[in-house]
């Protein structure tokens, strides 16, 4: 992995690059709100169009997982969802880094959800009420649901912040042996090394390659951070449905 | 007799870190096995999540060809199911990972 490694363009001494990219992405967000919301007009033009667009789907997800008290918890999954998507779009950009292809961003954005869907459901039906839903369809089975029950709430914030991090560090590594192989130490240095292999051989299959990474992995890799960054909040919100719902409705 | 013969391979390729292991190196007996358990735990893995994925995605499209009118809602079940069983098969790629690249301590 030594000779995949490549830093990014701008790096803090002193601090890990996962936090100065967080920064770079908080910095776009709230350009991105302030820029939307400076002169908020009646009929949308611009930016404020793409943010309202972009909240009437948060607006409908949210109803149709959680129903008609979703829109309380818009801020915290807005927030997560787009903090999510903009920072695994920001690890496609060659020169940066993903600030979610590292366990800790995933981690913290995964003990966020787990914390809040908890307070949240302690917060609407009580903690006795809440100590309900560990308990099963039928009360003498509570003994064998208890364990079952807390090891299934415990392997959620774990899966959350391992499938995010996978996902992501997974396509950074595959776009860094591509880049490897397509560089001067593989493929191109072979084609412009002057043999005739090189040329005949070396060339077509540098084409193909630069045409495979730009046309189909790209694409894959943006497909995947949309998909990760809707894969988290969707989960989080069936987290905080099946928090809030009553306990005889399990 | 070709599971005999898959026993007898594995058994063969894991003599380097039979003989690694008389070093003093700290880590170095792990690197032999943790080639071949994260080689093969990544293929097994992404051959039974395809499965498993190919089975999701042909009762969706079943669905949708049956009741088009939910065809909408079917996706999105679909999108999440297949997030899902691909996340299993990215904890196998996170314990490769891991097993290959992490330094051990002795």
């Amino acid at each position: 992995m030594g000779a995949l490694d490549h830093p990014p363009i701008v790096r803090l001494p002193g601090i890990p690059d996962h936090v100065t990219y967080t920064w770079v992405v908080m910095a776009i967000l709230v350009v991105m709100a302030f820029v939307a919301t400076r002169r908020v007009e009646l009929v949308p033009r611009g930016m404020q169009n793409a943010m309202e667009i972009v909240l009437e789907r948060f607006l409908g997800m949210l109803d149709d997982v959680i129903g008609h008290q979703g829109r309380r918890y818009l801020p915290l999954i807005g927030t997560l969802g787009l903090f999510i998507l903009l920072a695994n779009l920001l690890g496609l950009v060659p020169g940066l880094v993903a600030p979610t292809a590292n366990l800790n961003t995933t981690a913290a954005c995964a003990i966020i959800v787990f914390v809040t869907y908890h307070v949240i459901g302690i917060g609407k039906q009580g903690l006795a009420g809440y100590a309900k839903h560990f308990m099963g369809p039928v009360p003498w089975l509570a003994p064998l649901m208890v364990p079952i029950e807390l090891v299934s709430h415990l392997a959620r914030p774990l899966s959350l912040s391992l499938r995010l991090f996978g996902n992501m560090t997974g396509g950074h590594i595959l776009l860094a042996v591509f880049f490897f192989l397509m560089g001067f130490d593989g493929i191109l240095g072979w084609a412009l090394s002057g043999t005739l292999g090189g040329l005949m051989l070396g060339a077509p299959t540098e084409l193909i390659m630069i045409l495979f990474t730009v046309g189909f992995l790209y694409p894959l890799k943006i497909l995947v951070a949309f998909l990760q960054a809707f894969i988290f909040i969707m989960l989080s919100m069936l987290y905080i449905a099946a928090a809030i719902e009553d306990a005889d409705h399990h | 007799m070709r599971r005999s013969l898959i026993f007898t391979l594995m058994g063969v390729l894991t003599l380097p870190g039979i003989a690694f292991a008389q070093d003093a190196a700290g880590e170095a007996w792990l690197k032999p096995f943790a080639v071949i358990a994260a080689g093969l735990g990544m293929a097994l893995a992404s051959g039974l999540c395809a499965l498993g994925q190919g089975r999701a995605v042909a009762s969706a499209v079943d669905a949708m060809a049956r009741q088009p009118g939910a065809a909408n809602r079917i996706q999105t079940a679909m999108i999440i199911g297949l997030a899902l069983i691909e996340s299993l098969a990215l904890y196998v790629l996170v314990m490769g990972v891991l097993v290959l690249f992490v330094k051990w301590p002795a």
